[in-house]
């Protein structure tokens, strides 16, 4: 049975197991053309081995994919000419040249002898690399590398793409760089499946799938997400003692949660306008003075937090 | 200083215990060498394959067969017919020798003529045809020298006066079976111990300046010879258990004798593991990766085990090349092993080889160990 | 199976054996090294073996005997002692390694009973040498007993008697000067391409799981059999040009007698070739850290090739189980071609069984090491 054309990528209850530990617990979701979809989660979370699961690099121990309309179970093979994948450490040829790389791919994905001029121009330009095609690839930084990878995935006029944690280990400038050349692909109609644990990165998609411990626990827009409602409002506190603010907040009235974040607190109130009257003293009170306080607004990774401890107290494990 | 020492040694030895891989390299790599080179290694020549040709048909044609046929050192795998045979049989390797009886073999034995016998032998590998020859020149002299015995007791027509024959009374001493085990297993002993050390040494310190711990153990208060020390000793006594492990099962299984001291072969194992100790840590400094270790090790230890002795003998190489053993210390450990289990010898005949050794130990782990301490800045 | 995807690998295999150093000192240094090792090293010839002399009669007759074994290019005498106790302390210490004894009695037993015979205290711990060590002496010692018979007759003017009745004229074919290097040394390029071939590739595969390459590579469209064969088409270019090199030297400098066609040779060897590649590419897929393939790589090839291939110990003087198990030796195959080819010139036909044997090697191996690799990580 194949996916509507709609769907170039589908997952249902893709379940990974390994040994006695299961990494990917029942993960079903539905893409569409031209989107971009972020998976966000920690490390260890399982997108790593989600992605490879649809890209048929890993067997599933339950479920199934269907990509670009081919059960990825059965036919892996098939799979692999319709999709362009980079993984986690780029994995480029470090004793080759740019040109050497991208003719490598191009003859692996076997580009049109007529076309492959133009696509390794293309390729070479939008990582940035005109000029450089005779560098070894082990000479170029992390962000160049980075875009050389997506330009020897994309060679092929792949529909769809797989991304795992591409924006791993490099500036925050490349990021954002990277992040356009993905918003042009997509305006072009090609799919791609983003795997990140920077959360802010989320902003960047067009829908987010939360993922933590193997399970999928939201999936929305950034938007949305946002829009959904914490119960709460966000507080801001900075202090110098934040181990003993942290125990006093967890006990204070009209808090719901406390988390840490970096070096400041992030807690959730029922009444921001009253508690930003009355935390000073109390934490005053409790010997951990405050430096700051204010009122924000979340951030995906507040939501996040948020979601993976309402996952863990309906499932009874430590949040 | 000493504590410090004792933690590295400990935490060597744990390592080694818990690392699999070491274990089984240290224990089925030298028996299965051993087996093989004691069952398969050998330079002796037994069942010669053999073609016969006999043109004579005669009692005394059909003699001499009869001695090849019954001694141990010949097969005769085909009786020909024709030259054609004999010249395929040699030509397709069916067979190493070929032995000729001439129409007239009997009549110029009773004439008291020369009776020639035309034998081809596979000259390819030179060794074995070299010693069926030296097998087959006995055949015959005793057949000589039995019918001419048999002629003058018979007082048949024969020589005039006595003959005349001088022998050579072969005399085998050390080996007097010439066993060629007992040759082969001792030297396993030596070539094994300096594989093993010299690339386990290598491996440990390499894999810590793979890993990283290296640089942490470096910023600890221990001095560099501690550390060296550390790194060493357990291979050391690793490398006198490998040598007693091979000498038990060489002498056991293989029956192979060990008339000599045993503390003589202690100290010369002692001063062989300086070397290979020295070695070990030589190329520890030079390379960065176990991949370069590996290689830099069988560039070095291959050479070293060619041309030691182990189954080629020096005094075969060229000049040059002998005088090049003088450098490897595996020459004389071979010398003393082989003089321990075999010759019983005591240090007043091994001890230039045992200076040998200690000389050159002590030059290359100094060598070595000065190698080390600059890298490690 | 896609032409152009092979191309591809092999385009970037070649790209990066030219670039990686460990890679071009296996492919260029190993086999020069190796030749020159085994080729002057490995000799089983004996020559000027060092003599000692215990001579109790020093008479004329055992000075001539004695001058011929210093005559002989075999032995060199080194030193002559008075005392028994000084042959065995050289003996002990190694500064001889036979030691001729001429007995006291040695010519008056000569005229008394016609028969004479002296000693020969050899050193048997290198059975290998001693054996033919005593061969020779047999024959300098032969060649004594009939110049002294010859020269008994002449004085009696009586014909001579013949002592040797059956006097035997040996012909050496194929290695005429019994050279151990002509047998040796066609061995060696066996050895030297088993060694070589094999480590080259076994390193193939590993180094790109270790890198993090194969992890990409599995993903695109690529197959089995193309990724072997990309890979392998470069390292058979290598594997050539280093046969070239090792049997040019084997000609050219070490003199090696080449008696066959350069068709059969080259027939062989890349038969030879592919069961070496194979082999090491299987073992390059079956472990994924370089290190450990390498080192696999080096104990399968090393030790079989060495000493069950026929190389340096005959196999037909082998016990019967061992030589069975050398059927599993492919060396062993090549091994004998090679010295057939030089040596007899064989050709295609000659070596019918040997080349067939290594077609299945080739065969059982190819078809393992495409089914061992699998595009999956786990």
């Amino acid at each position: 049975m194949t996916a509507p054309p709609e769907s170039p990528v589908v997952a249902e209850n893709l379940v990974k197991r390994f040994g006695s530990f299961t990494a990917v617990d029942h993960v079903s979701f539905r893409i569409g053309r031209g989107e971009i979809v972020g998976f966000l989660g920690p490390n260890g979370a399982g997108k790593s081995t989600t992605l490879r699961m649809l890209c048929g690099l890993l067997r599933p121990s339950e479920g199934r994919a269907v990509v670009a309309g081919i059960d990825v179970v059965r036919d892996p093979e098939s799979v692999r000419q319709r999709i362009g994948y980079m993984s986690q450490k780029f994995s480029l040829y470090n004793d080759l040249t740019v040109a050497e790389n991208l003719r490598f791919f191009g003859g692996i994905y076997r580009v049109p002898r007529k076309e492959r001029p133009e696509r390794i121009r293309f390729a070479t330009e939008m990582a940035g690399l005109a000029g450089r095609e005779n560098s070894l690839v082990s000479n170029l930084a992390g962000g160049w590398k980075q875009r050389l990878a997506l330009g020897c995935a994309i060679l092929h006029r792949p529909p769809i793409l797989f991304l795992d944690e591409p924006t791993s280990g490099v500036d925050p400038e490349s990021r954002r760089r990277f992040w356009d050349l993905i918003h042009t692909l997509s305006a072009d109609g090609i799919t791609v499946l983003v795997s990140t644990h920077y959360m802010e990165e989320a902003e960047y998609c067009h829908r987010v799938a939360l993922i933590d411990r193997g399970r999928l626990i939201q999936m929305a827009s950034p938007a949305a997400l946002k829009q959904h409602s914490l119960g709460g409002e966000l507080l801001l506190v900075e202090c110098e003692a934040i181990g003993v603010a942290m125990a006093a907040l967890q006990e204070a009235p009209g808090v719901h949660d406390v988390a840490a974040f970096g070096n400041t607190i992030h807690i959730l109130v029922d009444n921001a306008a009253a508690a930003l009257q009355a935390l000073p003293a109390y934490l005053a009170e409790h010997g951990a003075p405050l430096t700051r306080i204010e009122r924000i607004s979340p951030t995906i990774e507040d939501i996040f937090v948020q979601l993976v401890g309402a996952e863990s107290r309906s499932a009874g494990l430590p949040s | 200083m000493f504590e410090r020492i004792l933690q590295m040694l400990i935490k060597e030895f744990l390592e080694l215990k818990r690392d699999k891989w070491a274990r089984f390299r240290l224990i089925v790599p030298p028996l299965v060498q051993m087996l093989v080179f004691g069952y398969a290694a050998t330079f002796e020549v037994y069942h010669v394959s053999t073609i016969v040709l006999d043109r004579d048909h005669t009692q005394e044609s059909r003699e001499l067969i009869s001695r090849f046929t019954f001694s141990h050192r010949f097969d005769i795998v085909r009786v020909a017919e024709t030259d054609a045979e004999v010249t395929n049989g040699i030509g397709r390797s069916e067979a190493a020798l070929a032995i000729v009886i001439h129409a007239d073999f009997a009549k110029a034995l009773r004439q008291g003529q020369a009776a020639p016998l035309q034998v081809i032998v596979d000259g390819t590998n030179s060794n074995t045809a070299l010693l069926s020859l030296g097998y087959l020149d006995q055949i015959v002299t005793q057949f000589s020298a039995d019918y001419t015995t048999d002629l003058i007791r018979r007082g048949a027509a024969g020589p005039k006066g006595k003959p005349i024959q001088v022998t050579i009374e072969p005399r085998p001493w050390y080996n007097a079976d010439l066993n060629g085990k007992w040759f082969f297993v001792p030297g396993v002993v030596g070539s094994l111990t300096l594989v093993l050390v010299v690339s386990l040494t290598a491996s440990a310190i390499v894999r810590e300046r793979e890993v990283g711990t290296l640089e942490q153990i470096i910023v600890t208060p221990i001095r560099p010879f501690e550390y060296i020390l550390g790194k060493t000793v357990p291979f050391f006594l690793i490398g006198l258990a490998e040598v007693a492990l091979v000498t038990l099962f060489g002498t056991l299984w293989f029956d192979v004798p060990f008339v000599g001291n045993p503390l003589i072969l202690l100290l010369g194992t002692s001063l062989f593991l300086l070397s290979s100790l020295g070695l070990g840590l030589l190329i520890s400094t030079v390379s960065k990766t176990q991949q370069q270790a590996f290689a830099a090790n069988f560039l070095v230890v291959n050479p070293l085990f060619t041309l030691s002795g182990f189954s080629f003998p020096i005094t075969s190489m060229p000049e040059p090349l002998q005088w090049l053993t003088c450098l490897n210390p595996l020459r004389y450990f071979l010398v003393v092993i082989r003089a321990t289990f075999l010759k019983g010898t005591g240090l007043d005949a091994l001890w230039p080889d045992l200076l040998g050794m200690a000389a050159l130990g002590v030059a290359l782990l100094g060598f070595s160990v000065l190698r080390f301490r600059k890298s490690l800045d | 199976m896609r032409l152009r995807r092979i191309k591809a690998i092999a385009v970037k295999e070649t790209l990066q054996i030219r670039r990686d150093p460990i890679s071009l000192l296996i492919a260029l240094l190993m086999p020069f090294m190796q030749m020159t090792l085994l080729g002057y090293g490995v000799s089983l010839d004996v020559k000027h073996l060092p003599v000692c002399v215990f001579d109790r009669e020093a008479s004329q007759n055992s000075q001539a005997l004695l001058k011929r074994f210093q005559a002989s290019e075999y032995f060199t005498i080194v030193e002559g002692f008075d005392d028994y106790r000084e042959v065995t302390t050289a003996l002990d210490r190694g500064t001889c390694r036979i030691a001729i004894v001429v007995p006291q009695d040695f010519s008056e037993r000569l005229s008394d009973t016609g028969s004479s015979a002296v000693q020969a205290l050899v050193d048997a711990t290198d059975t290998n040498t001693a054996n033919v060590a005593i061969g020779y002496a047999q024959a300098v010692v032969s060649g004594f007993s009939a110049s002294v018979e010859l020269f008994v007759e002449s004085l009696n003017g009586n014909p001579v008697a013949r002592l040797q009745p059956v006097a035997a004229q040996s012909r050496v074919w194929f290695n005429e000067d019994l050279e151990s290097r002509n047998f040796i040394i066609p061995g060696v390029v066996a050895l030297v391409m088993a060694l070589v071939g094999a480590e080259l590739t076994s390193l193939t595969i590993s180094r790109e799981w270790e890198r993090g390459t194969m992890e990409l590579l599995i993903s695109t469209p690529v197959t089995p059999m193309e990724l072997m064969l990309g890979k392998l088409l470069p390292y058979f270019a290598v594997g050539m040009f280093d046969a070239g090199l090792c049997l040019g030297l084997a000609i050219f400098w070490f003199d090696v007698p080449f008696r066959g066609t350069l068709g059969t040779l080259f027939f062989t060897t890349s038969l030879f070739l592919i069961v070496v590649l194979g082999i090491g590419y299987l073992i390059s897929t079956a472990i994924r850290s370089q290190v450990g393939a390498a080192q696999i790589g080096l104990l399968v090839t090393l030790l079989p090739c060495t000493l069950l291939s026929g190389f340096a110990f005959p196999i037909d003087q082998m016990p019967p189980a061992v030589q069975g198990v050398t059927y599993l030796v492919f060396a062993r195959y090549y091994v004998t071609c090679l010295r057939a080819i030089f040596l007899k010139g064989a050709g295609l036909v000659d070596l019918a069984a040997p080349i067939l044997a290594m077609i299945l090697y080739a065969g059982i191996v190819a078809f393992l090491a495409a089914r061992a690799f699998r595009k999956r990580l786990d």
